[in-house]
């Protein structure tokens, strides 16, 4: 059988066998860096391993372990806390900056250019600058509180209690800025004789934002809600730049989790068993996004 | 969108907001990068006390001993290379090859890498590990380099699948009637017309290659193969209480992306919103 490319290049047929050749690199470097590991990080679930030596076949154990396991659930709670609260204030603040910079205004695109820089910071530079930013008396943020009058030593990263939340507002801070250009991308393409007809039909902004802008941007919208809710799913870097997972425990998300008892403890069977159980969770909530948002859109 | 006149003020005062939230970090980096650990402790907001710009030669060579950005640089700059230039070789010639292919053939083999796009770092992170460890690639900047490149490669593949797609048939048709083969046609018309999206994709893996963190750590143990994102944890706990040369070195870390941003800022956002994905 020979494949036809006739997608728009009629006239032009490439060999089944030079497409593959051609993608044959790319292939094997996905399948070294995706496929391999999920095998094997699958496999080694199932198995002991302490860092050197070979896997020793341990059955269900490490899930046992896990499952048995309290800081597992306190680790989940924490995550799930995180990337819910970080999602919702990311794509909240990104799309509230997208209308910002889309008005048509003179300064729209310097706007859109300042906006951007958090993204291009080093996540772990971000978290060592607010870890310090928040510290009583020498950091930045209480400098300025205390400058109001609302007190110069609050320990916010020292207090079980305020840590995570410090945590989710540096990601907003961090990660705004990709969704953001997305979405301005999206509300760019929004056809403007929408709205003349909006306004004709006497809706005002808000009534256009959230019947015309809103519907219209939702694949982008949907997408970056999906991925957003990975990420801080598997947020390691600030968290780690911040808190290393303390005080007492109370901002180890599964990522930080799972590097500290692979990496630091030395049991990979067990890190490797909480991966794939994160895993499946994670991947089952984003597609059960992904799933909602087409049924809610194919239903309107 | 169109807004009513009254709440126009509003929303000048909320994008001076926005733009002071997002840029004073930056400016508070550069000037505590100045001042002395004792000026900073007094009042942190102040400009008062010593100028200090040894603190960029202490950041620079890091402590006594010890490793600094010089050294961070160094090997940022090696991982760099390896992973954009991989990614950007390997992912073009797939991406341009499989879009020639009929419609419904391209959608599923780019299942491949919009599948690859969603699969969590953590569970991958292990088997990375035992491999480097087993092959003696643990410390070894040129490796991570590799390994990066195979992690952009979803994200290179499916922006340039999108710009090439729409590539002009009329060219290759023209590069065929003059007898160029397949690759000939790739290599010297397709690549040279296509050079803004490569640029736009080797930019955002540039970015994301010079912050990533959780898998350099676990691979980049020595100090003296450490990344810029690690070396600043590294250093951080160096300088623990002196806050002058790790404002530096922080801003040693963001500064050489800052000036590679202003230069190309169109082009990156450009490719946002090309591919959409990102990692």
């Amino acid at each position: 059988m020979t494949s036809r490319a006739a997608s728009g290049n009629a006239g032009l047929r490439v060999p089944t066998r030079v497409v593959l050749l051609a993608a044959f690199p790319a292939l094997l470097l996905l399948g070294a860096v995706f496929a391999f590991p999920i095998v094997q990080t699958l496999q080694l679930s199932f198995s002991d391993w302490r860092g050197f030596g070979p896997m020793e076949w341990t059955g269900l154990d490490n899930y046992v372990d896990v499952l048995n396991n309290k800081a597992f659930f306190e680790a989940l709670r924490n995550t799930v806390v995180f990337a819910l609260a970080a999602t919702v204030g990311i794509v909240a603040s990104a799309l509230l900056l997208a209308v910002a910079a889309t008005g048509g205004g003179r300064f729209d695109s310097i706007y859109r250019t300042i906006w951007f820089l958090p993204a291009i910071v080093p996540g772990t530079a971000a978290a060592v600058f607010w870890s310090i930013s928040v510290q009583p008396q020498s950091g930045v943020i209480n400098s300025i509180l205390g400058f109001l009058g609302l007190g110069s030593d609050h320990a916010w990263l020292g207090s079980p209690d305020t840590a995570l939340w410090v945590i989710v507002g540096v990601a907003i801070w961090t990660s705004t800025a990709f969704p953001f250009l997305l979405l301005a991308g999206a509300i760019d393409r929004v056809p403007p004789e929408i709205y003349e007809a909006a306004r004709i039909d006497g809706a005002g902004g808000w009534s256009q934002f959230r019947y015309f802008t809103l519907p219209l941007i939702r694949p982008v919208l949907t997408m970056v809600i999906a991925l957003q809710l990975i990420w801080n799913f598997n947020a390691f870097t600030i968290v780690w730049g911040m808190t290393r997972g303390g005080p007492a425990g109370s901002t180890t998300i599964l990522p930080v989790l799972l590097y500290q008892e692979g990496f630091k403890n030395g049991d990979f069977g067990s890190a490797a068993a909480m991966g794939v159980l994160s895993s499946v969770l994670l991947i089952a909530l984003g597609t059960i996004t992904l799933r909602g948002s087409a049924s809610k859109a194919a239903g309107e | 969108m169109n807004r009513s006149r009254v709440a126009a003020p509003a929303w000048g005062l909320l994008k001076i907001g926005i733009t002071v939230l997002i840029v004073f970090p930056f400016i508070f980096i550069l000037l505590l990068s100045f001042r002395s650990m004792t000026d900073i402790f007094r009042n942190p907001l102040g400009l008062t006390g010593n100028w200090v710009p040894e603190n960029f030669e202490r950041a620079w060579n890091g402590p006594p001993g010890g490793t600094g950005f010089a050294n961070y640089f160094f090997n940022s700059i090696i991982v760099v290379i390896v992973a954009v230039v991989v990614s950007a070789v390997v992912g073009a010639v797939a991406a341009y090859f499989v879009s020639l292919l009929p419609a419904r053939w391209r959608a599923r083999v780019l299942m491949i890498p919009l599948i690859a796009t969603i699969i969590p770092t953590l569970a991958l992170l292990i088997p990375f590990f035992q491999v480097f460890n087993a092959w003696g690639l643990i410390n070894n900047p040129v490796a991570l380099g590799v390994l990066y490149a195979g992690l952009s490669l979803p994200m290179t593949m499916l922006i340039l699948h999108a710009f090439f797609v729409d590539f002009p048939h009329e060219l290759r048709e023209a590069a065929a009637i003059d007898g160029l083969g397949h690759l000939a046609t790739f290599s010297r018309i397709v690549v040279p017309l296509s050079q803004p999206s490569l640029l736009a994709v080797s930019l955002l893996n540039l970015i994301w290659v010079w912050g990533e963190t959780q898998i350099a750590i676990v691979l980049m143990q020595k100090a003296a193969s450490q990344t810029i994102p690690v070396g600043v944890l590294t250093f951080q706990s160096a300088f623990r209480s002196e806050l002058g040369p790790i404002f530096a070195g922080l801003s040693l870390a963001t500064l050489p992306l800052m000036a590679i941003y202003f230069v190309f800022n169109k082009t990156i956002s450009r490719g946002v919103s090309m591919g959409g994905t990102f990692r």
